[in-house]
């Protein structure tokens, strides 16, 4: 024992050189070194089982550690995001504030200070059975809390002698006496003696009994029994605690009674209530503390009666995995047993850490402002599993999604809205469905063949497709953005759709039912306004080929419509002149530029309107065609409208049936008909010159 | 913390004071414990009290449970009244509501211990104060004797009666308890002797 010591001490002491010492050693040869060895590994052995103790005296601590370790990562990560933040924050206060050095930088409010949850568990009466033996019925009634509790001395009512030591419980409703079991180890230290309801106890406050000092009596019909604290405080307090509770419990019954009074037309007397309810609880507590021993032998298993330290040292150690692991062995061994008392009680004690256990998994996955999202998704399916094999697949599906919503919105707040719209939606559309598909992936993952969460799942993520539409709408439409930014955006959102629809979610259904009105406004005012345009140029239309005066400023106009699709080089000529007007040129571009967008959102149930749309436009600039054709102002120019005809109806109509062709969309045969148009054009002409 | 010693007279006489708030009860026990008169004592829920004391040349200790105020609880109130061996039924003469209010008390108590001989006595307090008496001496003596109990009047302040009211309710409890052990002999000699033919004599 001593040597032992004094090894712990050597080798923990802080100028220890391990070389030095082993070679000292190893100069007196094998045997000391075997014995060294020997003794080495006790005192590892005992270190172990001293850390494993410690681990189990402070693991309330220990728990609140380990939390708190996990928690800090991720917080360290937003710390540092709000620093940046505040830092730029702050920047631009300085610049804008007049006196620069005075600007005042609100304070970031303190977080609440969270509740102690060693005193939840402390209310808890599954922390009776940690202490008491034979107490399990008093822990079923819902409801009961524990209120005080204390050691006291019972005293002889006649002599005042010491009878025995106690434990006093009082809950909101009854007072639990438990005496002193001495020379017992581990967490259980009392027996249960009795349970009295309040309704029946009178306490007396002994004032003067001579030399004894601190004692109360409390009336228990048959019984009386006289306690003594340790402190004339705390007697005080056991006193007015008890007075107190009283008078509580007295208000809920009276409430009660009142209830049940108002429920059944029939009046029951109070007196009368009070009466019958005496005592129910004394003989059948006497009745499973005399049965205990009968069947502690099944119990009496060196593993099983381990076991609730040790699922205590797995909920400590987060290791989750093994502490289900244990749970099911329980149950397992359980399963069999007959629901004695002493087996009941165990399974309360199991219980209860079942519970702080799917507390802890569940925490895991909670999300609250001032947590950040730890972990990710596979922390959470960890989480998630170990639920499920507790039987928490509910709660387990809930707070999974819920967890996911979380991160949604944590993602979108990292997106800045600058620049241009089409490049925030990318990014929405990005993070969106990226975490929308993601989701559905771990959904599977971490629900397997639990069907039943699948709605759930299905519920959610029309949800978030909610949310995530309000978001795009109000981007893309109300920002009044012009119909080929809101085609871009659509179609990017649309892309995406289809992609989950390939993994086997389809929500573009969704998407497209929630927009369309506003899509097609959008469209019918645009090609008004083309309209519009069309016939305001007509007017002042004067059939002149366009000069660019140079070269260069000519082939920058001819690159510039190349760049939409359109070739007109064929119509250059005398360098730089080009043989159509700058209506004809302007018209293609704005039809060129709608076709475009209209076959990016090109949906069967839109065809109708787009085609009618590219109709009605080409219509209206035949409309002009034909009036400049049938014009006797144009009479000397009629070969060069033709020729703008021609490049209108027939070179721009191949462009956009090649743009369909492009997007697999079948070329309408409104179209193909509009291309007919020219035809009759050049017979007006043909039968002008006649 | 200190112990109880271990030597103390074996004979507890269990006494309780009943009665209206404010007729002295707590006046009436303090004064015989402690040979003052109390002005105001707060009116507390139950205290007891334990003294030593000569009865009639025997030492027995006396226990005053002093109580005060309605419990909430009929049953409650039931529990203060089992624990005790005799009765003093306090009323004020200065007062008729607590006069009436003694008959309640007696029905309780009766109620309760079961027994129309219980050791009582009723106690007419606050008998300096003549002048302004409503309790005629002669109805509360009307009452006692209807009850077949004593009647005394005594004053909390002058201590008036205070230990006779005590001492007479412990004789009589005495009296009860020695009757009752009696009794009991008698029926186990009685049964031993059924049971087996001859032990004792
Ligand atoms: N004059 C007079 N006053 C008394 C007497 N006994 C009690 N009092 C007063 O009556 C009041 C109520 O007495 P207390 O003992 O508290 O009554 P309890 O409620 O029955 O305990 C107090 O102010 C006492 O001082 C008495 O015998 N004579
Ligand atoms: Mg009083």
């Amino acid at each position: 024992m001593m040597a032992d010591q004094r090894l712990a001490r050597d080798l923990t002491d802080q100028g220890f050189d391990a070389e030095n010492y082993v070679s000292k050693l190893s100069e007196e040869g094998e045997m000391p070194l075997l014995e060294m060895k020997q003794k080495v590994h006790i005192l590892s052995e005992k270190t172990a089982l001293e850390l494993k103790k410690n681990v189990y005296k402070n693991y309330s601590q220990f728990i609140e550690t380990a939390r708190e370790i996990s928690i800090l990562e991720g917080e360290m990560y937003q710390v540092s995001h709000m620093l940046t933040e505040q830092k730029t924050l702050m920047n631009t206060m300085l610049e804008m504030s007049l006196v620069s050095d005075k600007a005042i930088v609100e304070e970031i409010p303190k977080e609440k200070e969270v509740e102690n949850p060693e005193e939840e568990t402390r209310r808890n009466l599954a922390f009776l059975l940690e202490k008491v033996e034979g107490c399990s019925s008093v822990t079923e009634v819902p409801g009961r809390q524990l209120i005080h509790n204390g050691d006291l001395a019972e005293l002889d009512l006649e002599t005042f002698v010491q009878v025995h030591r106690v434990h006093m419980f009082l809950l909101n409703d009854s007072l639990m006496i438990a005496t002193w079991l001495p020379n017992r180890r581990g967490p259980v230290r009392y027996r249960f003696q009795g349970l009295y309801e309040l309704d029946n106890l009178a306490i007396v406050n002994i004032r003067d009994a001579g030399p004894v000092k601190n004692a109360f009596k409390v009336l228990m019909f048959p019984d009386s029994k006289i306690y003594q604290a340790d402190s004339a405080k705390s007697k005080r307090q056991w006193l007015d605690i008890l007075e107190d509770t009283k008078k509580k419990k007295l208000a809920r019954d009276k409430q009660k009674r009142e209830s049940v009074v108002r429920l059944n037309e029939q009046q029951v007397t109070p007196t009368q209530n009070v009466e019958e309810s005496s005592n129910p609880f004394d003989e059948r507590a006497e009745e499973i503390s005399s049965d205990i021993a009968m069947d502690t032998e099944y119990l009496n298993v060196d593993w099983l009666q381990e076991l609730p330290e040790d699922l205590d040292m797995c909920i400590a150690q987060r290791d989750f995995v093994g502490a289900v692991d244990l749970v099911e062995r329980v149950n397992e061994y359980l399963k069999e047993c007959q629901k004695t008392p002493a087996v009941k009680e165990f399974r309360a004690r199991i219980d209860h850490r079942i519970k702080l256990l799917t507390e802890g998994l569940m925490s895991e996955l909670q999300v609250s402002p001032e947590r950040s999202l730890r972990g990710g998704p596979r922390a959470a399916r960890r989480a998630v599993a170990q639920l499920i094999r507790l039987g928490r697949s509910a709660q387990a599906c809930e707070l999974f999604l819920k967890n996911r919503s979380a991160i949604i919105i944590y993602n979108n707040r990292q997106l800045k809205f600058e620049g241009a719209t089409s490049l925030y939606i990318r990014c929405l559309c990005g993070v969106f469905f990226t975490s929308l598909s993601e989701t559905g992936r771990e959904f599977h993952k971490a629900f397997p063949e639990h069907f039943g969460c699948f709605s759930a799942f299905i519920v959610w993520t029309k949800t978030e497709m909610e949310s995530f539409i309000s978001i795009f709408k109000r981007h893309v439409f109300d920002s009044k953005s012009n119909l080929p930014t809101i085609a871009e955006c659509v179609s990017i959102a649309s892309k995406h759709c289809d992609e989950l629809a390939a993994g086997g979610l389809d929500v573009g259904f969704y998407l497209d039912a929630t927009i369309s009105e506003n899509l097609e406004r959008v469209i019918i005012e645009e090609r008004d306004n083309i309209i519009e345009g069309i016939k305001y140029r007509s007017q002042d239309d004067l059939w002149r080929p366009m000069n660019h005066g140079t070269e260069t400023e000519c082939l920058k106009f001819a690159e510039e419509l190349a760049s939409v699709g359109l070739d007109v080089k064929d119509s250059i000529y005398n360098v730089c002149f080009i043989s159509l007007t700058i209506n004809t040129a302007q018209f293609c571009k704005a039809c060129i530029v709608m076709a475009q967008s209209l076959l990016l959102i090109h949906k069967i149930e839109r065809e109708a309107l787009i085609t009618d749309t590219l109709v009605q436009i080409f219509k209206a600039q035949v409309k002009h065609l034909e009036s400049s054709v049938k014009n006797e102002k144009f009479k000397t120019d009629l070969k060069f409208i033709l020729k703008n005809s021609q490049y209108i109806l027939e070179v721009l109509m191949a462009k956009i049936e090649q743009m369909y062709k492009l997007q697999n969309v079948i070329f309408p045969h409104q179209l193909v008909t509009v291309n007919g148009e020219y035809r009759r054009l050049k017979s007006i002409v043909a039968n002008m010159a006649k | 913390m200190s112990k109880a010693k271990a030597q103390q007279p074996a004979v507890i006489h269990k006494v309780i004071m009943v009665g209206s708030g404010g007729v002295g009860k707590s006046a009436l026990t303090l004064q015989f414990m402690y040979d003052e008169f109390v002005e105001d004592y707060e009116p507390t829920k139950a205290d007891s009290y334990r003294k030593k004391v000569v009865l009639d040349g025997e030492e027995v200790q006396i226990d005053i449970l002093d109580t005060a105020g309605q419990e909430d609880y009929a049953a409650i109130r039931d529990n203060y009244f089992r624990s005790g061996e005799g009765f003093l039924c306090v009323f004020s003469i200065t007062e008729q509501e607590s006069f009436q209010a003694t008959a309640e008390f007696r029905e309780q108590i009766l109620r309760v211990k079961n027994d129309d001989n219980i050791p009582f006595l009723l106690v007419g307090n606050k008998a300096d104060l003549e002048d302004k008496r409503q309790v005629t001496q002669d109805e509360a003596h009307q009452r006692a004797l209807s009850w077949n109990v004593a009647y005394v009047e005594t004053s909390a302040k002058t201590r008036a009666n205070v230990d006779k009211v005590f001492y007479d309710l412990m004789r009589e409890i005495r009296s009860r308890k020695m009757r009752a052990s009696q009794q009991n002999n008698g029926q186990k000699k009685k049964k031993k002797t059924n049971k087996r033919k001859c032990v004792i004599l």
